[in-house]
């Protein structure tokens, strides 16, 4: 096992007093506004605060802030594969990377990788590959970093928008935009958008609706590149969610237009680099 | 994507014209299954074990109970652990720690799959609460692959849960108030899961402008991506997933739910039915094994 | 002494086996469609399954390549749920790395490498539940699944795990009687030319019972060997049988 020698931890067994606190019994009100102040049962997102190019280091990136929900992404490359026998003389690869700060989470955690963080960035990378024109970038690869700095709910929707903005922004030829969108099914209602205090909600014990669902979508071309879900759902209340997070996808898609653009232009207008 | 074959273009033109008149290489329809073959109790060192052939996809599961500490946030419940072996005898590609990627991204479907409270009853896993727990280990071992990992996989999984046989503990207090576990003396006397909320998983495959079930491996290399559902008797959705390069427009993807459902829904009866006679065959069933 | 007896006055083992008595062989070659030569071998209650791919080109650097002999590459893994307790990880650690390397010298010792220069042959084999002898165990079916492969090989290669107790050589090993202290040695053997490819042990025994140790063992790995040939030849026959349908 790798095991982390650079820095001192903690003893194994402590654990945040927090996840003691029992949880309100009847949790987040089913009825009645979220504790945000958005509609239930309305594509209503959370504003977000979108920048590119960050980074000077970097090749692309892009910061990404909804509600107290806050990414950060990297891209490096096209550059030459590390690993030749990986090297595609065709196609070029995506290698996505996606990491929580051990300050992200109520709980703290680890530096090393862990498997929900590497579930994660497989399934950002499915959902990027789809809208990269790796066709163009033969025997080469492109790296996408994505940081979370802090984890209020929707990280993996935010990620998408996030990543394919810093892809843009590093000059990669994409087909599309990817945007993300996330719902929570709680019974008959749901919540776009949600918060981890609404993401963690179990709701009443014997509710058979009652799942998690991120879809990441390409607005122009009108292609489903990611969908994840999991919990309980019947097929309908899937297809319905599934609608739902395309109508919340279209919501953010001016805006993030808006930041590229001006992104471009401050570009175009910057002295040329020596 | 890991352990795929090279088909060429050719072949494809011929497998991807098949499913248009929904007759593919091997005869079947796009919604028909492969031969499939289910033997619980395979290995004895376990507490629940199953083989499941599908095509020429062999999947072994074997599942050990421990007891171990209930998690903090829910201290009255016992949990699962899933590991997948992807090992070196479905592919060379696999030796050393080249199956671990595609091991570590089976695995984490599976904890999605079984992410809700009504696939297993945790609560009856609990000992005492915030003390003891039954963690069942829920290890995969892939013999060989040809396609269709996942729902091969999740069946496997199902009958192994079946067929786990818990041993009944007791708590008895001593004096000074200390907990001690006894272990009930007769070794039948045990605990069984009710697994009939158990979902199986069906994985989807695009393939031209169709979508078939139980893809083979030339027939995933024509496909650009794949819907993965697991589905419970009742219909449930209990996960989904998007996999491969590919992306599908939101029709398409409305239509492969509708067709996961469909399937999905329709393979517990058979199976249940399938895991209950052997299981009433009980000691007079002659165990094949690998020698079948 | 250990708390066991290993060898009750009236000369029988804690399974009810005589000292020169082997467990019960059974085992089938050709499991598997996609692999290039594969078996499934249980001695007792010690499961295995072997897998060969090859010879085929070198996978991976080149430089390993020999230009006079086949390289063979061998990978000894546990499932998770072969032992009485739950192993965390299938292979990688110190003792099956061991494991892979006593298999490759044992078949290197074996197979005719030398007609197959600048290849390679995978021999992978998986204990699916352990009870002792797993070294031999594993020779056994591989051995088996490189026949199954088409690979020359100058001979079978029969292995047996024997232990010495009271005076008394006892021939293979379960996992009870491995446990409870005896001196125990593997061999490996070419029967027909009672060669040997493979010994080793790692207990202390006195230099005067070796002899009849190693002589316990040889007519143990020739009575594996004798078993296995039936197997082959039980295998060849139904093979033809299908063949001529």
């Amino acid at each position: 096992m790798p095991t982390d020698t650079k820095r001192v931890r903690g003893p194994d067994v402590s654990q945040s007093p927090s996840l003691f606190v029992c949880q309100p019994a009847d949790g987040v009100s089913p009825q009645g506004p979220r504790a945000d102040g958005r509609r239930r049962d309305q594509v209503d997102v959370r504003p977000v605060f979108v920048r590119c190019g960050l980074v000077s280091q970097a090749k692309g990136s892009a910061y990404i802030e909804a509600g107290n929900t806050k990414l950060m992404c990297c891209v490096y490359g096209p550059r030459e594969t590390e690993r030749k026998d990986e090297t595609d003389m065709k196609c070029g690869r995506l290698t996505t990377d996606m990491r929580f700060a051990p300050f992200s989470c109520p709980e703290r955690g680890s530096w090393i990788q862990g498997s929900q963080e590497k579930d994660f960035s497989t399934m950002l990378q499915e959902s990027l590959q789809p809208a990269v024109c790796l066709h163009k970038y033969p025997r080469s690869q492109i790296e996408v970093n994505m940081m979370v700095l802090e984890n209020s709910g929707s990280v993996l929707a935010h990620a998408i928008t996030c990543a394919s903005l810093a892809l843009a922004d590093a000059g990669i030829e994409m087909y599309d935009l990817v945007l993300g969108c996330s719902l929570r099914q709680n019974g008959a209602s749901y919540v776009a958008d949600p918060t981890s205090a609404e993401e963690n909600d179990r709701g009443p014990d014997q509710s058979r609706n009652q799942g998690s669902l991120t879809v990441a979508f390409l607005p122009s071309l009108n292609q489903i590149s990611g969908l994840q879900s999991d919990g309980e759902m019947s097929e309908d209340t899937l297809t319905a969610g599934v609608r739902t997070c395309i109508e919340g996808c279209y919501k953010l898609y001016p805006l993030v237009q808006q930041v590229l653009s001006r992104c471009v232009s401050r570009a175009a207008c910057a002295p040329p680099p020596r | 994507m890991m352990a795929a074959v090279e088909v060429s273009e050719a072949e494809k033109v011929y497998i991807l014209h098949g499913i248009r008149d929904d007759l593919r290489v091997d005869g079947r329809g796009c919604e028909d299954y492969r031969h499939m073959e289910i033997e619980t109790d395979v290995v004895s060192n376990t507490d629940g074990s199953a083989k499941v052939t599908l095509g020429h996809t062999v999947v072994l599961v074997g599942i050990k109970t421990e007891i171990g500490k209930p998690r903090p946030m829910v201290p009255n419940e016992g949990y699962l652990e899933f590991f997948v072996d992807c090992s070196a005898n479905a592919t060379p590609e696999f030796e050393g720690r080249g199956g671990e990627e595609l091991g570590t991204e089976l695995s984490n479907t599976l904890y999605r799959v079984f992410n809700n409270k009504h696939s297993i009853d945790l609560k009856r896993l609990c000992i005492s609460p915030g003390e003891h727990c039954w963690v069942l280990y829920v290890d995969v071992l892939l013999l060989q692959c040809d396609g269709n990992l996942y729902d091969a996989m999740s069946i496997a999984i199902k009958a192994a849960l079946f067929n786990t046989k818990i041993p009944k503990v007791f708590i008895s207090s001593d004096d000074e108030g200390g907990k001690d576990i006894e272990l009930s003396d007769d070794p039948y006397d045990c605990m069984r899961l009710n697994v009939e909320n158990v979902p199986c998983i069906v994985t989807l495959c695009k393939v031209g402008h169709r979508h078939i079930v139980d893809a083979t491996l030339q027939e995933k290399a024509c496909s650009v991506a794949s819907l993965i559902m697991s589905v419970t008797h009742k219909g449930t959705v209990t996960c989904t997933r998007k996999v491969g390069g590919g992306s599908l427009d939101p029709e398409s993807i409305f239509e492969m739910t509708e067709a996961g459902k469909r399937v999905g829904k329709a393979l517990h009866a058979p199976l249940m039915k399938l895991l209950e006679q052997e299981e009433s065959l009980g000691k007079k069933q002659q165990k094949v094994g690998f020698f079948g | 002494m250990a708390g066991l007896e290993l060898l009750s006055d009236q000369g029988y083992r804690i399974d009810g086996r005589k000292a020169t008595e082997l467990r019960k062989i059974q085992a089938r070659m050709g499991v598997f469609a996609q692999a290039d030569g594969s078996a499934y071998l249980e001695q007792g209650n010690t499961k295995v399954l072997a897998v060969v791919y090859g010879p085929h080109e070198m996978r991976g650097s080149r430089s390993r390549a020999r230009h006079d002999r086949a390289v063979i590459n061998c990978q000894y893994s546990m499932a998770t749920f072969s032992t009485a307790e739950r192993k965390r990880r299938p292979h990688g650690d110190r003792k099956s790395t061991e494991m892979s390397l006593h298999l490759k010298q044992t078949f290197e010792a074996a197979v005719m490498t030398q007609l197959f220069p600048r290849s390679q042959i995978d021999i992978y084999v998986k204990i699916l539940q352990s009870d002792g002898g797993n070294y031999s165990v594993c020779v056994n079916a591989a051995t088996l699944a490189v026949i199954d492969a088409g690979i020359p090989m100058r001979d079978y290669v029969c292995a047996c795990t024997v232990g010495f107790v009271d005076e008394t050589p006892l021939a293979d090993l379960c996992y009870a009687e491995e446990g409870g202290g005896v001196s125990s040695l593997g061999l490996a053997l070419l029967p027909r030319s009672s060669q040997i490819a493979l010994v080793q042990m790692d207990a202390r025994l006195h230099q005067d019972n070796l002899d009849a140790l190693m002589e316990a063992a040889m007519t143990a790995c020739k009575g594996v060997s004798k078993v296995l040939d039936e197997v082959v030849r039980q295998h060849l026959q139904e093979a033809s049988m299908l063949a001529r349908d």
